[in-house]
């Protein structure tokens, strides 16, 4: 199956309006178009080819809203789904929060899309494996990765006469690769838009390299430790204090950005978020820009909203709070939608260049199973894999048993020393960063 | 009335000034100007030197939260040194071996038996760890089997200033992974009804080990047992 054209989408969602009886209609079609391999003990086990369309209609009659999806696409079911989402918008209690769809809209280009990656072939993915697992039996090691391409396309039309299309397309590959033991292991990951920045081989000789240094690892005791994260280890700190950025949390006193006004004082007209307030150490800049180059996101939200280039924090201030049109208008504020993509700004410093300058230290390849402990403090806890080294005189000393850390990316972009150049990772650009006072907590046994 | 602890070391360091160094006693006038000093221990056979930071917080928060008069400098002192004898209050941590040597043996057992406080912190914030254990062992070597006992949360020190209901938890005890982190008690030795050696499992020292101007973004200053436990030492 092909990714649905424009003129088609268009075509498509224009006859699905035609039979809505309700006050407002909106419909979204969303299709997914892809293939992967997956190799463990050096290998290929899957090789798989997908192909998804699915259509969700949306009707509204006064304040009942309901919803309905389908993946047929004949005028008979065409009209059945457009009658469910009807029948269960009837359904539906009145939404005491409910806002009418958008009007037309106007949107930015996207650059999204990337020929070389829409045609990616079963082969190309077999020697992506293949380029992986050589390098991987050569130094006798067990390499184990996936690899996924999709061209993903998602459209929006309503009643109101917003119509948006897009086609996006994607590559994620990561390798884990051990030693025979299994006492030493190694991760890489990249993603792109464009597949052409793949190399897989180039990815695997890093989890090689960190494979063959992580064995015996030596234990340390937990602690306070200057840390280098390498940006798989703070994307997902960072990705957690973004989703918590919402305004409404904020103002209804739930999130790390409620104003908290002292008990006893007058706090009517205090603000009731921390809108302006200054955070971070002054070199934090996090903004979404959809036209990023390496890191570029659809121009418009689910509904069908247009996303231009926003700041959520500059010199270390808070600029911006994602809300929901309904908050928006509850609070006279502008509507402002939330964006996946972040790109964090960094310095010029590459990797080796901050771990030069590093007397005592820890190097983190990534952190995993992260979870929240406390919403108020946005304290997170989770644990170091594949891949933690300690540090001494600007040297990788010796690999040390992975840790379990209690941080909070509010302390941790306080805490920064050096930045380095951001990167892509899980969509997002994320600088590897440099932080004194990193907290571990207690040591793991998990290699 | 029991004589306050502040008087009691002042008198007991007047009998121990024959034995003392000249530097413990005029250590003691110079401190004469001030309520409190922080005196950290450094032992031989383990880490001491761990979390700089939390003695300029703790006395920060004594400093906000009390009329203390206190000495914002925190002072070093060997446990082998006599001068140790004259402090009002001792903090000891580590992570690794506690096997005191002779000298530092008998400093701590007259201190202790003679009206002072330590409060001692197990950096490894574990029952099972190499400074639990042994430091435990050194304890009933010098004060027998069953010296250190589970203090009730209802304890004294528990109101000597805030409120609590036994000990704060620490944000390392919110993980909540039963890795045996979580400790609901703190143990001390008691002499004449006080407690004089507060021990913790709990790694309070590295929870209040921050650059202070983290400290705002706390949901509650988490200094303010140390204000208890200091409180508790000077007056009790």
């Amino acid at each position: 199956m092909t990714i649905i054209t424009e003129q088609h989408a268009k075509k498509l969602l224009s006859k699905v309006l035609t039979f809505s009886k309700a006050d407002e209609c909106e419909c979204n079609l969303e299709s997914k178009v892809g293939g992967n391999i997956r190799y463990a003990r050096n290998t290929v086990s899957t090789s798989g080819q997908e192909s998804d369309l699915i259509l969700i209609v949306q009707s509204t009659f006064g304040k009942r809203t309901g919803t309905a999806t389908i993946n047929e696409f004949d005028d008979a079911s065409l009209e059945k789904v457009v009658r469910r989402s009807e029948e269960l918008a009837k359904l539906a209690p009145e939404n005491e929060e409910f806002m009418p769809v958008f009007g037309k809209q106007k949107y930015a280009k996207a650059n999204t899309y990337f020929e070389s990656t829409a045609d990616v072939t079963p082969e190309d993915r077999a020697q992506a494996a293949f380029d992986s697992i050589e390098p991987s039996k050569k130094n006798k090691l067990i390499a184990a990765g996936f690899l996924e391409d999709a061209v993903e396309m998602s459209a929006i039309m309503n009643s109101k006469g917003l119509f948006a299309y897009n086609t996006a397309t994607q590559v994620d590959f990561s390798v884990t690769i051990r030693t025979e033991d299994g006492k030493g292991s190694g991760w890489a990951s990249g993603d792109y838009s464009d597949v052409k920045l793949l190399d897989t081989a180039k990815l695997s000789s890093i989890a090689i390299q960190k494979s063959k240094g992580s064995a015996d690892a030596k234990e340390m005791e937990p602690g306070k430790y200057t840390v280098i994260l390498e940006p798989a280890a703070s994307v997902g700190l960072i990705q957690n204090m973004m989703r918590a950025f919402d305004q409404r949390s904020a103002d209804e006193g739930r999130s790390f950005l409620s104003n908290k006004v002292a008990k006893g004082s007058k706090g009517e007209n205090a603000p009731k978020n921390k809108l302006g307030q200054k955070m971070f150490d002054e070199r934090v800049h996090i903004h979404s820009d959809p036209q990023h180059a390496i890191a570029p996101s659809a121009p418009f939200a689910g509904n069908g909203y247009p996303l231009n280039k926003i700041d959520w924090i500059k010199d270390g201030t808070i600029k911006n709070m994602p809300n929901s049109p309904y908050w928006a208008k509850h609070t006279k504020s502008d509507y402002i939608p939330a964006n996946r993509n972040f790109i964090m700004d960094g310095g010029d410093q590459s990797l080796e260049d901050m771990l030069k300058n590093t007397r005592r230290g820890v190097l983190v390849t990534r952190l995993w199973y992260i979870r929240g402990l406390d919403p108020q403090t946005l304290l997170y806890t989770g644990l170091t894999r594949d891949g933690t080294f300690y540090i001494e005189n600007g040297k990788i000393k010796y690999p040390i048993k992975n840790f379990r850390f209690n941080e909070s990316p509010i302390i941790m972009l306080n805490n920064i020393e050096a930045l380095g150049e951001p990167q892509r990772i899980e969509g997002c650009m994320i600088p590897p960063m440099k932080i004194r006072d990193f907290t571990f907590s207690s040591l793991s046994d998990a290699v | 009335m029991s004589m306050p602890r502040r008087k009691f070391i002042k008198n007991a360091c007047i009998a121990f000034a024959a034995q003392a160094f000249f530097r413990g006693a005029n250590a003691w006038a110079q401190s004469s100007d001030y309520d409190f000093y922080f005196t950290r221990l450094s032992y031989e056979s383990g880490d001491w030197e761990v979390d700089e930071r939390m003695p300029a917080n703790v006395l920060n928060s004594l400093i906000e939260y009390t009329s203390l008069r206190v000495d914002i400098k925190e002072r070093i002192i060997p446990l082998s040194d006599p001068a140790m004898l004259n402090a009002p209050f001792c903090y000891m941590a580590g992570h690794r071996l506690v096997q005191f040597s002779d000298a530092e043996a008998q400093n701590f057992k007259q201190y202790v038996e003679n009206g002072g406080f330590v409060f001692v912190d197990d950096c490894n914030h574990d029952i099972d760890g190499m400074f639990a254990k042994t430091f435990e062992a050194q304890m009933r070597s010098l004060f027998g089997e069953d010296a250190l006992q589970k203090i009730p949360n209802d304890h004294p020190i528990y109101s000597a200033f805030f409120t609590f209901d036994g000990p704060p938890r620490t944000s390392i005890e919110l993980n909540g992974w039963g890795d045996d982190l979580v400790h609901n008690y703190l143990k001390a030795i008691i002499v004449n009804g006080k407690i004089a050696v507060l021990y913790s499992n709990k790694d309070l020292g590295c929870e209040w080990d921050y650059d202070f101007r983290n400290k705002r973004w706390l949901k509650e200053d988490n200094t303010k047992f140390a204000v208890n436990i200091v409180l508790y030492a000077m007056t009790a």
